[in-house]
């Protein structure tokens, strides 16, 4: 706008107003982020004819004013004498975008839905403002509608003040800020609709920049993306939080145990950092919630995600590899795809590089074994399932807590006791893991989460007790930590 | 107003306080130095810029109460930072200049509820150690910059996204 010192219109309203008294006339300037004016009023005028003028000049409706001086908000029945206000004083501006008349502007602004290729990362969120535009309205605060607010001001699309970029994140951000939000948006039918579409869905996933730049870093990403059956479930998971919160949680149940496997918590580190970490940071921005994060280097949800809690029998992990239920088919693609990255060196689904070769000598001398150990490293989901039976779990742990039992285990002449086999075979399995892992028996937490203390801290967190509390009850999850310290923040 | 009935305790100080006082514009302060320029110089000074607006607008600042002598309760606002979760809100905030103002910071509190890193949830004082302001005042900073200072820090990642109270809330202690 272009900036006007008290000109002839002005004036002439002003003393047309102000005509029976004879005032003196005082320019204050009315200063917004973006834009300045001054303007002519009588210095004994109220607060409400303050901002008529205001409202002229500005081309906003008074009511959305918000007039600040000095550090005060001024009310509309305060007069500029009550703040002090004189002559070529300078009257803070924020011009608010109120909740209520842009409803019908949001529906109508939901025509960037149909423009898919302009922002498909972004479609899910603005496709169903049409839609949970009108229910929300009413119920939820404020500032959760001036995100709706900014698509008003979107005059057709992508033009005005906001631009599509900026008014999209600050849905996301709304999104994020309102869980209630993001369940109803989920529960709108066009949105399962787009969901239960695996093409559309990659396509936006793909074209969105943050995407593309993670799947340059991590190509297993992109693998993951390319298989359809994974991409219908993780968009069931999003859909669910139920069946989500199931697989989280066996998920965390999982890798919690293989900490406990010595060398299991280096592989736990190296997991996190290749890709769960990358994805995390990305798909926060992103989506607010993780719907990838069960998936990217997920290692041990051997376990079919449900809609309910699961009440199948977990798989025999001893039984022959073919008739193992294919149930993960979706986690087991994911890994299946990492391992072709990684051959026998760590990677997500072999985070123990196991080679199965390597271990021909001394201990491993049974062909049994062996040829275990070769099915475990070419079919990851076996050695899925295996972790995840509960007997194994229940065996695993007591070895860890039990250092004596594992050392025995590398005695050969051991191996010859019949009655001894199978939990030697554990032992064994154990040492291996310490040798691909490479850990020791004795890790004090600190130790153990070294990695993520620094990053706690380095996001700046500074309670180093606080963060070690944290990271022990969530067994090293670095998000959940936070998510606790931040729930328990007293500043 | 507070009229010069303060000491004048050097001819250096007459110097600062007759060029650099109460002078419109943006950067009265002629700093000479090894000067300390008397505190009600300085907070006089500050009202002024505050009434005039100096800055970018985003923070206001003022006396609590115009016939306060001391100088001492201010009050600021600050208007959210766009792209955050602070976005078209203002916070009000209670800003005490104690009697060692400059040399010391001040007492920075909010009154609007609000959910920020060095906040305190239950009363809105600012931590003074997590303002880096505050907590390296330098006799040349002044209630403008803390409260950019304070609207930065809405704008740090780790900050931006935190849940918010609704609207309108404040600090009843």
């Amino acid at each position: 706008m272009a900036e006007n010192s008290g000109t002839d219109p002005t004036v002439d309203s002003n003393v047309v107003e102000n005509a029976a008294s004879d005032r003196t006339m005082i320019v204050v300037t009315v200063k917004t982020p973006k834009d300045k004016e001054e303007i002519t009023i009588s210095e004994d005028s109220s607060v409400a004819q303050f901002k008529e003028e205001i409202s002229k000049r500005f081309n906003a409706k008074q009511d959305q004013l918000v007039l600040i001086f000095a550090g005060k908000i001024l009310k509309d029945g305060d007069t500029l004498n009550q703040h002090s206000i004189k002559d070529g004083l300078t009257v803070h501006l924020v011009i608010k975008t109120a909740p209520n008349d842009t409803i019908s502007s949001a529906s109508s602004s939901g025509t960037p839905q149909a423009n898919s290729s302009v922002n498909p990362s972004s479609a899910p969120n603005d496709s169903t403002t049409p839609d949970t535009g009108p229910t929300p309205a009413s119920t939820q605060p404020p500032n959760l509608l001036s995100g709706f607010g900014d698509l008003s001001n979107l005059s057709g699309m992508g033009m005005g003040s906001a631009n599509f970029m900026e008014m999209q994140q600050q849905m996301q951000r709304q999104l994020m800020s309102n869980p209630e939000m993001l369940s109803q948006i989920m529960d709108n039918p066009l949105v399962q609709n787009m969901m239960s579409n695996p093409d559309l869905m990659r396509q936006m996933i793909v074209t969105n920049p943050q995407m593309q730049q993670l799947m340059e870093r991590n190509p297993e990403i992109s693998h993951m993306l390319n298989n359809p059956e994974l991409m219908r479930q993780t968009m069931e998971l999003a859909r669910n939080p139920a069946m989500m919160q199931e697989m989280m949680r066996n998920q965390d149940r999982a890798l919690s145990n293989l900490e406990s496997i010595p060398g299991g918590y280096n592989a736990l580190r190296r997991m996190y950092t290749d890709i769960q970490e990358p994805m995390f940071s990305a798909a926060r921005e992103q989506f607010g919630n993780n719907p990838f994060s069960a998936l990217g280097g997920n290692l041990d949800s051997g376990v079919q995600p449900s809609r309910t809690e699961n009440r199948e029998p977990l798989p025999n992990p001893w039984g022959p590899p073919g008739t193992t239920p294919l149930e993960s088919r979706g986690t087991g693609a994911s890994t299946t795809t990492t391992t072709s990255a990684g051959g026998t060196a760590p990677s997500a689904s072999n985070p123990l590089g196991i080679n199965a070769s390597g271990l021909g000598n001394g201990v491993f001398g049974s062909p049994g074994m062996q040829s275990l150990m070769q099915q475990i490293s070419e079919n990851p989901q076996l050695m899925q399932n295996m972790l995840s039976a509960p007997y194994m779990r229940s065996m695993m742990q007591s070895l860890a807590q039990n250092p004596d039992l594992a050392s025995q285990g590398s005695n050969p002449t051991a191996t010859t006791n019949p009655s001894q086999q199978q939990q030697q075979l554990m032992q064994q399995m154990l040492q291996m893991f310490a040798g691909g892992g490479g850990g020791s028996l004795t890790v004090t937490p600190e130790v153990r989460f070294q990695q993520q203390l620094d990053q706690l801290s380095a996001m700046g967190f500074i309670n180093r007790e606080a963060n070690l509390q944290a990271l022990i009850a969530t067994g090293g999850d670095i998000n959940a930590a936070i998510e606790r310290l931040l729930g328990s923040q007293p500043s | 107003m507070v009229t010069c009935a303060l000491p004048l305790l050097s001819d250096k100080m007459a110097v600062a306080a007759g060029s650099g006082c109460l002078r419109p514009g943006v950067g009265t302060e002629i700093i000479l130095p090894g000067v300390k320029v008397p505190r009600n110089f300085r907070l006089l000074e500050e009202l002024e810029e505050g009434q005039k607006g100096v800055g970018d607008g985003t923070v206001s600042w003022g006396l609590e109460d115009d016939e306060d002598m001391t100088l001492t309760r201010w009050r600021g606002m600050i208007i959210g930072p766009p792209r955050t979760i602070y976005e078209n809100r203002m916070y009000s905030l209670k800003v005490e200049c104690g009697p060692r103002y400059p040399e010391a910071p001040p007492f920075v509190r909010f009154v609007t509820k609000i959910n920020l890193n060095g906040v305190h949830n239950s009363n809105g004082v600012v931590d003074t150690r997590a303002v880096s302001a505050l907590a390296k005042w330098q006799n040349s900073y002044s209630i403008r910059v803390v409260l950019q200072e304070l609207r930065r820090l809405m704008m740090c990642k780790e900050n931006m996204k935190l849940p918010q109270p609704p609207e309108g809330q404040i600090y009843t202690n």
